[in-house]
């Protein structure tokens, strides 16, 4: 593997190289290879596709069946220094109920030999100060997160990897955690954040790492893995007053490859969108028809990965 | 220190909290409730002892203390691991035999606190009555021996499967109760009869109580704590081995 692979990183962090790793039968991770280094990565998958199991995988909870993990050089199963060096925000609600969220905080930072003052800059920085004296218990969902949050961040890690951070959080506190990893990004950490929600891994991310069942299925950064998916079909809207005729005419065209009706809106699919512009507009006007609307879809995150769960 | 006392510390207050104290406080009063009602009729010392050995003790060593001790030993790790919080600890730049070791040292701590007290409730009621205080001190130390030889091994596992409490609960009630009672060459190796050595090797008239009751014991609380602090040392020993190799799903 090399950096020029869109799955690698010039530095990395973190290498996961060609890690399996199954439970009995079940293959949740399979001959994955890749790589992390500074800046937010985000990991992206439907639920099942094996995030979680790469990222406890790369924490050190699980072992790799197969393949080899390096955190900053050294395998986290073998070195529990490296834990100077890394910090968990885990998927489940992982806190100690009877404790106050500062408690909560300086428990990790105890644990981990950070100072008390980490633990006030911790608790500040995920916006806590009127809750922190509170037991944890009596915390929405939102508030847990960000108390899980403040623990991992006692430590100052240079590599924080957290497992769906923004679950439960209202937007504002989304946002506002959002903006939180991206100054730790901006200071040279490596942040790897999974989610199964598209738009905030891409207003997060600097670059994705698409998995589906258990295998990488796109790396890069949104418009590359667009770019890399040539195959993927672009989606076209028109519309048109006499739609029916019009979709007949295309069908036809060498440059579509599907159209759908709905009402007087034509979804189009095609391979080449300048072809189908340059098709489109004299296939309108040789049919007598008006043509009101020509919009491809928005490249989002979402439309690849759409492509990538259908296409398994 | 500070990562240990802090573990130490934070195992104690997981495993006290709640009706779980209560109620296990509860039960350990119980035998000295027994005591109590069987001492009102007891005029003589003799016979205040006789009754101390007999189903208050009974009840202390057979089902207070492996109850107590079962439910800190396997929940140390145990509610960590159901609770998803043991990523928490164990992502930390720490050796693992010192989690091990804070967390054993934590949930004998627990259960003591639990049986301890009940064996001291045990013991002030037969000094009141009888005068006879003598059973206080080797009591505490017995029972403290057997709740860390027990709490070593419902530790491991606790660690080992969430249905800790019922495998302890058989193993306890078939093993320790009736196999080691009714087999006399196994009760060297019963973690129950730990403590019941040290306190007879202390107090040696309670050793013809005991045997008349609980079958053989062997006197001696220098080879009881050896044996005690092996089972522990060999508990430690083994959680560090599987916190090191075993999946945390």
């Amino acid at each position: 593997m090399n950096a020029l692979s869109p799955s690698w990183v010039a530095q990395p962090t973190v290498e996961v190289r060609t890690v399996s790793k199954w439970f009995g039968q079940k293959v949740a991770v399979s001959d994955l290879t890749c790589a992390f280094g500074p800046g937010i990565t985000g990991l992206l998958g439907p639920n099942g596709a094996g995030k979680t199991t790469l990222l406890r995988l790369l924490v050190g909870l699980l072992s790799p069946s197969d393949g080899e993990i390096r955190v900053l050089g050294r395998d986290p199963r073998r070195n529990p220094d490296v834990y100077r060096s890394l910090a968990l925000v885990p998927e489940e609600d992982a806190v100690y109920g009877f404790q106050t969220a500062r408690q909560f905080a300086a428990y990790a930072a105890v644990l981990s030999g950070a100072g008390s003052e980490a633990v006030e800059q911790a608790i500040a920085t995920v916006e806590l100060g009127d809750a922190a004296d509170r037991p944890i218990s009596g915390f929405s969902k939102g508030m847990r997160q960000r108390a899980k949050v403040a623990a991992a961040l006692v430590t100052d890690a240079p590599l924080l990897v957290l497992d769906e951070p923004l679950n439960g959080t209202d937007p504002v506190q989304r946002a506002h955690l959002i903006g939180v990893f991206r100054r730790l990004a901006a200071e040279g950490r490596t942040v790897i954040v999974s989610s199964h929600v598209l738009a905030e891994v891409e207003r997060m991310a600097d670059r994705v790492l698409a998995m589906v069942d258990g295998k990488l299925a796109a790396a890069g950064d949104v418009a590359a893995i667009r770019q890399a998916m040539t195959d993927i079909p672009y989606r076209v809207r028109l519309e048109a007053d006499e739609p029916r005729p019009l979709a007949a005419a295309l069908l036809d065209a060498a440059v579509v490859d599907s159209v759908a009706v709905a009402g007087r809106i034509l979804t189009v699919e095609t391979g080449d969108l300048a072809g189908l512009g340059a098709t489109v507009a004299p296939l309108a006007r040789s049919l007598g028809l008006r043509l009101s609307l020509f919009e491809p879809e928005d490249l989002s995150l979402e439309s690849v990965f759409r492509y990538l769960v259908r296409g398994r | 220190m500070k990562p240990f006392v802090a573990l130490v510390a934070g195992t104690l207050r997981q495993q006290l909290g709640g009706r779980r104290l209560l109620l296990l406080l509860l039960l350990g009063l119980v035998p000295a409730a027994v005591l109590g009602v069987l001492l009102a009729d007891q005029r003589t010392v003799i016979g205040a002892r006789q009754a101390f050995h007999e189903a208050p003790l009974v009840i202390l060593f057979f089902v207070v203390l492996p109850v107590a001790s079962l439910v800190f030993g396997s929940g140390a790790l145990g509610d960590e691991r159901r609770d998803a919080t043991l990523s928490f600890i164990l992502l930390r730049p720490l050796p693992r035999s010192l989690l091990a070791a804070a967390k054993l040292l934590g949930a004998w701590l627990a259960a003591f606190a639990v049986v301890g007290v009940g064996a001291a409730a045990m013991a002030v009621v037969l000094g009141v009555r009888s005068g006879d205080w003598s059973p206080l001190g080797p009591l505490l130390l017995g029972t403290a021996l057997s709740c860390l030889a027990y709490v070593s091994v419902f530790l491991v596992l606790g660690y080992l499967t969430a249905r800790a409490v019922l495998v302890g609960l058989l193993y306890v009630f078939v093993w320790e109760t009736s196999m080691t009672g009714t087999i006399p060459s196994l009760a060297s190796v019963s973690l129950m009869r730990i403590g019941l050595s040290a306190y007879a090797g202390l107090v040696p008239i309670g050793r013809v109580y005991i045997e008349d009751i609980l079958g053989v014991v062997q006197p001696g609380a220098g080879g009881a704590a050896l044996k005690a602090a092996v089972v522990a040392i060999v508990a430690v020993g083994m959680v560090t081995l599987l916190l090191r190799h075993r999946d945390i799903a």
